[in-house]
């Protein structure tokens, strides 16, 4: 056991680790600034500030009863919460969030913070997402309801339609940087121009990461895309049969999915780990930063916007957002081959 | 046994019974899932062939686009079992005349395919090192050399697009044609 | 290490799965998921002998015959769905309507 393989072990754990806890700080987060968005003030009790809700949630879950309707397929009703969590760990796996480090002259060749670096990075994280779909589906379609069911036919359709766009996103990204994997997408943001304005994507793709983050909220069902659960007519769509921990499953890959595609947005738009004025080997405190930034983003638009109507939602789909997507990858490519960047 | 080894058994043996209960099911909805996992497994193969590249497109395009139109429409036709027994004595390929039709043209298949794979007497060694796994070689490749054969198969996308909302959209009366 | 042989043979293998399911199964769409079994057999060998010749050829020609697989599924999915609305089955015994 080399110390580089033992640190790349504790490494994952701490990435699996990590995920789960932001998975409880979301809830948190999301219930607070809710609360505040609204002029309340949101949870209290648990601990100071309330900062102990996550845990009383996850406790009072582990109690509740395992339900599960006589009518159901049983072994996709077990299945289903499973490929959802599991792709939402998953997708995580290729996503860099640092650059290398000795751990204090630990690791003498350095450790990348990642946990595995692979060359088609990008495509990886876009195929895992497309199997996070499955876990719905089979939800939805194996509680054996109507309201289950329309919940999964809606978010498929919803996460098909969206899928083209953030692919054609991720595409204008990958034309400029030339490159596959995200550590690379990542190194050549580094550095600013005329020493002020950082070398962020983010500058050079507006639209793109305008249609990125549309997409993204889709892909992760937030409102004002959260068809598959909408409470007011679906009763909570693709999970309405789920209960205790089961549900926890749900629940936790909705969260860690936010997690995710923050993460790949703040590695293709905003220069990932490089920010001023910190040296590089603090850089995943600018991630951090960034991380944060983009789920306040998505917390805040939940509170903010009303949830369209569906055929709204499919309009928006396929006749504004990917012909725009589509434009801005000839357009990008245009410019590419022009400039020659 | 090296690892890659191991790896190979493991992936040919999921995709071989994945692949046989797919058509052993009765039930459509459980077919398509285990077919997904037979391309999760030939997705992890083309991983040993050093074609990261085809692994992740065959999950993108197979396992994320193509299978989740299969489980649409299962789910959309109510996921009707197949009848069984009552017109079991009238299955055509049951008939004397095709099972022995039948039964030969299995047969040729199975000694076209070991003599196929015994011709050369199982000489076959290792790969050569040095794959083309990058994906600016494939590009390279396909939109140079390939560039005409592209170009149609998005002609070929465009008439399945149109041919498939003709066949499956309902008329102007909202009848199905 | 596993060669060429083992990836063809393995593809053999798979090929005959999918054909005894064309053969053998009487629900349309179970027939389809076997002609999609034999496509990836195919692809199997196409992506190992390209391998074996160290050409990116074998994985173009995948390419290809994944964009058939789309345009197959999804023409021939649409067909189902328009035999199941007119005969409420999705036996192809069922569909004799031009057979007197």
């Amino acid at each position: 056991m080399t110390p580089l393989l033992i640190a790349q072990i504790g490494l994952t754990l701490f990435v699996f680790v990590m995920l789960l806890n932001s998975a409880a700080i979301m809830v948190y987060v999301e219930r607070k600034v809710a609360a505040r968005l609204q002029q309340r003030l949101g949870p209290t009790l648990a601990g100071p500030r309330g900062m102990l809700q996550p845990l009383a949630d996850i406790v009072k879950l582990m109690f509740k009863e395992e339900l599960r309707p006589a009518a159901s397929d049983w072994l996709l009703f077990s299945l289903a919460p499973i490929i959802s969590a599991t792709c939402a760990f998953a997708a995580f796996a290729v996503v860099p969030f640092g650059g290398s480090t000795t751990l204090f002259g630990l690791v003498p060749d350095g450790l990348p913070l990642q946990v595995a670096d692979v060359n088609v990075a990008v495509l990886v994280i876009f195929a895992i997402a497309s199997m996070g779909v499955y876990g719905i589906v089979l939800a939805g379609w194996s509680s054996n309801s109507k309201y289950s069911l329309l919940g999964a036919l809606r978010s498929s359709a919803q996460m098909i339609s969206y899928e083209l766009s953030y692919g054609m996103a991720l595409a204008s990204v990958l034309v400029i940087a030339n490159s596959l994997s995200l550590t690379d997408v990542v190194n050549r943001q580094a550095g600013a121009w005329l020493g002020v304005i950082p070398r962020w994507y983010v500058f050079l793709q507006p639209i793109g990461f305008l249609i990125f983050m549309t997409a993204g909220i889709a892909e992760t069902n937030r409102a004002p895309f959260d068809f598959p659960e909408a409470e007011q007519e679906l009763v909570a769509g693709y999970h309405t049969e789920y209960s205790s921990m089961r549900f926890a499953m749900f629940f936790m890959a909705e969260y860690i999915n936010m997690v995710t595609v923050s993460a790949v947005a703040a590695d293709l738009y905003l220069g990932g780990w490089h920010g001023p004025l910190l040296p590089e080997s603090l850089g995943w405190v600018w991630f951090l930063i960034k991380i944060a930034a983009i789920l306040f983003f998505y917390v805040w638009m939940r509170w903010t916007l009303p949830r369209y109507r569906y055929d709204q939602l499919m309009a928006f789909g396929w006749k504004v957002l990917l012909p725009l997507s589509v434009v801005n990858l000839i357009a990008t490519s245009a410019a590419v081959l022009y400039f020659g960047l | 046994m090296t690892a890659e080894t191991v790896l190979f058994y493991v992936f040919a043996a999921v995709a071989v019974v994945a692949s046989m209960l797919v058509i052993a099911q009765r039930n459509p909805i459980h077919s398509v899932l285990l077919l997904i996992a037979s391309f999760g497994a030939l997705s992890g193969l083309y991983v040993l062939l050093e074609a990261p590249f085809v692994a992740v497109i065959q999950i993108i395009v197979y396992a994320g686009a193509i299978m989740v139109l299969f489980l649409f429409v299962v789910m959309l036709l109510n996921a009707p079992h197949e009848e069984t027994g009552h017109d079991l004595a009238v299955h055509p390929l049951l008939r004397p005349g095709p099972l022995r039709v039948g039964g030969v043209l299995a047969a040729a298949l199975v000694v076209e395919l070991v003599w196929a794979l015994t011709a050369h007497g199982g000489e076959s060694g290792a790969f050569p090192s040095g794959a083309v796994s990058s994906v600016a070689a494939i590009g390279r490749s396909l939109f140079r050399d390939y560039s005409f054969q592209f170009e149609v198969t998005s002609v070929l996308i465009l008439v399945a697009m149109v041919g498939a909302v003709v066949l499956a959209s309902r008329g102007p009366t909202g009848r199905a044609r | 290490m596993p060669a060429l042989n083992h990836y063809l043979v393995l593809s053999a293998i798979l090929f005959s799965i999918g054909t005894a399911g064309v053969f053998l199964r009487r629900n349309l769409i179970t027939i389809l998921l076997s002609i999609e079994i034999m496509l990836n057999a195919v692809n199997l060998s196409f992506v190992a002998f390209g391998r074996a010749l160290g050409s990116a050829d074998g994985q173009i020609i995948v390419f290809f015959v994944m964009t058939v697989a789309a345009a197959e599924a999804a023409v021939g999915l649409a067909i189902v769905i328009s035999l199941f609305r007119h005969h409420e089955s999705l036996n192809p015994d069922q569909f004799t309507a031009l057979k007197w």
